[in-house]
């Protein structure tokens, strides 16, 4: 082969390396970008999905680890319900009932945050956090009175701005209990949440509904009595025959909290 | 969710710079930098100490590659502004491509990063989080993928120092170290054709030989013994038991109230070895163990005065946090009970965290 045929050879092999090395490099750039739009939305997607769920519980899922599987575990549940709000909507303009609920929904949120509560439902007008699912929490009663508490002058505030405005203040009742409840994912087809079942959830509704008959906006159990520190000052209540419960359950009136 | 860079909220700093020139002469001559961090934690000697010996920290059985991604990843993971901002600049400074920082920070696990690399990323990330708890199996299953045990508990122990670094910056709110960020991001062509020069100088930097006087039986002695001694003869194990050993010896607080911070923090975490060992360790105090349940079971105790009393609800907060959340509560803290006491726990809080998570691995 004379030197010119070689030096031929040798550049067209070094255009096609060349022009292999181009494509790769092409490919390669071509993937990064669509890898970084993949992360971008699944990044996206997750914050979404924190709006439905507790952020925990989401990295969770989207690790794909198996320990949201059920399981029966110690879980402090409190509802919160509005009073006299459903005809409040009928004299409220819709937006404004909406405003009204988004607002207090978000300083409930807050409060219920700072100690360390999830909010798993939200009803109409009516919440349910959870203390010590999907994470457990040692001090599961003694956060979820003090979030009440905090839900108590949260409610305050807010009631102040609305009575500044000239409209109609809000009135809630608290019911607290605590019991081994069986916590996971539950629901079928599109509809699936992280939720809890078991009595102690139903007995925890029903002291809810006892606010109102004692007149009172916070309430809690006997057993959460028992888990709470001497600093807490409360207030015995007669005690109450509630549905689908044979005996009557004691309840007691938190004050404050003194500590 | 894991954060990026720019998402994380900061507040303002805690604390005021406050160094006395004796140990800013001392800090240089022993190789630490004199940053934001030194310049606010000088008042305490143990703490000061600790956090020196983390910048000027040394490995043995692990390149200073891996010690480079566990301290980035483990500062991003805690969410620590502060760390994470300059780990990553120094990773650009040793001529690591953005996109190799970016594939980290974004987990994703591809190209550049083997097997061994990406299991160690999973690793840092859960022991930081401790969320699920971390678990011996982890520490077993990087055995299996070819680390050395020896490697594996030093991988441990950084990560727990991280820990309780970026703990300490966190709650602090050290000021982010921009100048150098920037400075870096401004050479960024220099350090990527040095980069292999970095590296080496860095490899150097960090290689380290193993401690011969840092025997089981040396690390075992004092507070948290029994969490030291797997890391006999590792070149960063004195590191913590300097750090525990001065916390403990420190007046600021009261053995008391430290020894139940570390009690609430295992409980927290549910390492019953860890709250075994502080629960020695409140009877050495004259706690009964009826008086500690009480304690552990309301945050409250008799026995602390009322600036100490509000460290108990406190420090729970500093185990799963967000970020601008638990800066909010550190300041209302330090309000309370003044700038020392508040650095003291502040020092407290990061070494416990740090500690309890290294105990989960060897439970």
């Amino acid at each position: 082969m004379s030197a010119a045929a070689a030096a031929g050879l040798l550049a067209a092999a070094a255009l096609a390396a060349g022009a292999l090395a181009w494509i790769a490099f092409g490919r390669a750039r071509l993937f990064e970008r669509l890898h970084a739009e993949t992360k971008r939305k699944l990044e996206q997607l997750q914050r979404e999905f924190e709006r439905f769920a507790p952020p925990d519980l989401v990295e969770r899922l989207t690790a794909g680890r198996g320990d949201v599987a059920p399981q029966r575990r110690q879980v402090t549940m409190l509802f919160a319900d509005l009073q006299g709000f459903t005809p409040l909507c009928d004299r409220l303009d819709p937006a404004m009932t909406v405003t009204l609920l988004n607002d207090y929904f978000r300083h409930m949120s807050d409060a219920i945050q700072r100690h360390h509560g999830h909010i798993t439902e939200l009803v109409g007008d009516g919440l349910l956090a959870l203390f010590g699912a999907p994470e457990t929490n040692p001090w599961q009663c003694r956060d979820a009175v003090l979030a009440a508490l905090d839900m108590r002058s949260a409610l305050a505030d807010y009631n102040a701005k609305l009575r500044a405005r000239s409209l109609p203040e809000l009135r809630f009742g608290i019911g607290i209990h605590t019991g081994e409840v069986i916590v996971g994912v539950m629901g079928a087809g599109e509809l699936n949440k992280f939720t809890v079942t078991g009595d102690p959830i139903n007995v925890a509704s029903r002291v809810e509904g006892l606010t109102r008959d004692l007149g009172v906006d916070l309430l809690i159990t006997e057993d959460v009595r028992a888990a709470l520190e001497s600093g807490f000052r409360v207030r015995a209540m007669a005690p109450t025959r509630v549905k689908g419960k044979p005996e009557p359950i004691q309840t007691y009136h938190v004050e404050s909290n003194d500590a | 969710m894991t954060q990026l860079l720019n998402e994380i909220e900061w507040s303002e700093p805690l604390l005021a710079p406050d160094i006395d020139p004796a140990w800013e002469a001392e800090l240089k001559r022993r190789g630490g930098n004199g940053s934001e961090v030194d310049r606010r934690i000088a008042p305490s000697p143990w703490l000061r100490e600790a956090c020196l010996g983390i910048n000027t920290g040394r490995a043995s059985e692990i390149p200073a590659h891996l010690f480079n991604v566990a301290a980035l990843v483990t500062s991003q993971e805690n969410a620590c502004r502060y760390c994470y901002g300059a780990n990553r600049a120094y990773l650009t400074m040793l001529g690591y491509s953005e996109a190799y920082i970016r594939r980290i920070e974004t987990d994703a696990h591809l190209g550049e990063l083997n097997d061994k690399e990406r299991a160690l990323v999973t690793f840092c990330r859960n022991l930081a989080r401790s969320r699920p708890r971390p678990a011996r199996a982890e520490l077993e299953s990087l055995v299996r993928l070819g680390y050395t045990p020896a490697a594996v508990h030093e991988i441990a122990l950084w990560i727990a120092l991280g820990c309780f670094y970026n703990r300490v910056t966190i709650l602090l709110a050290v000021p982010p170290e921009q100048g150098f960020e920037q400075w870096v991001v401004a050479k960024r062509l220099r350090f990527t054709l040095m980069g292999p020069v970095m590296r080496l100088l860095a490899e150097r930097r960090r290689r380290g030989k193993r401690d011969p006087e840092a025997t089981a039986d040396f690390l075992g002695a004092g507070p948290y013994g029994a969490v030291l001694r797997p890391l006999a003869y590792l070149p960063g194990a004195r590191i913590m038991k300097g750090a525990l050993d001065g916390a403990f010896a420190s007046q600021v607080l009261t053995r008391a109230s430290k020894a139940l911070m570390f009690a609430i923090v295992a409980r927290s975490l549910e390492c019953r070895p860890s709250e075994t060992e502080a629960r020695r360790l409140l009877a050495a105090e004259g706690f009964s163990e009826a008086e500690t349940d009480k304690a552990l079971s309301t945050l409250q105790s008799p026995r602390l005065s009322g600036s100490e009393a509000r460290l108990l609800p406190w420090v729970r907060d500093t185990v799963h946090f967000q970020t601008a959340q638990v800066q909010r509560r550190t300041r209302e803290l330090a309000a309370a009970i003044g700038g020392p006491a508040a650095l003291e726990a502040i020092g407290a809080a990061a070494l416990a965290n740090a500690t309890v998570r290294l105990a989960m691995l060897l439970e």
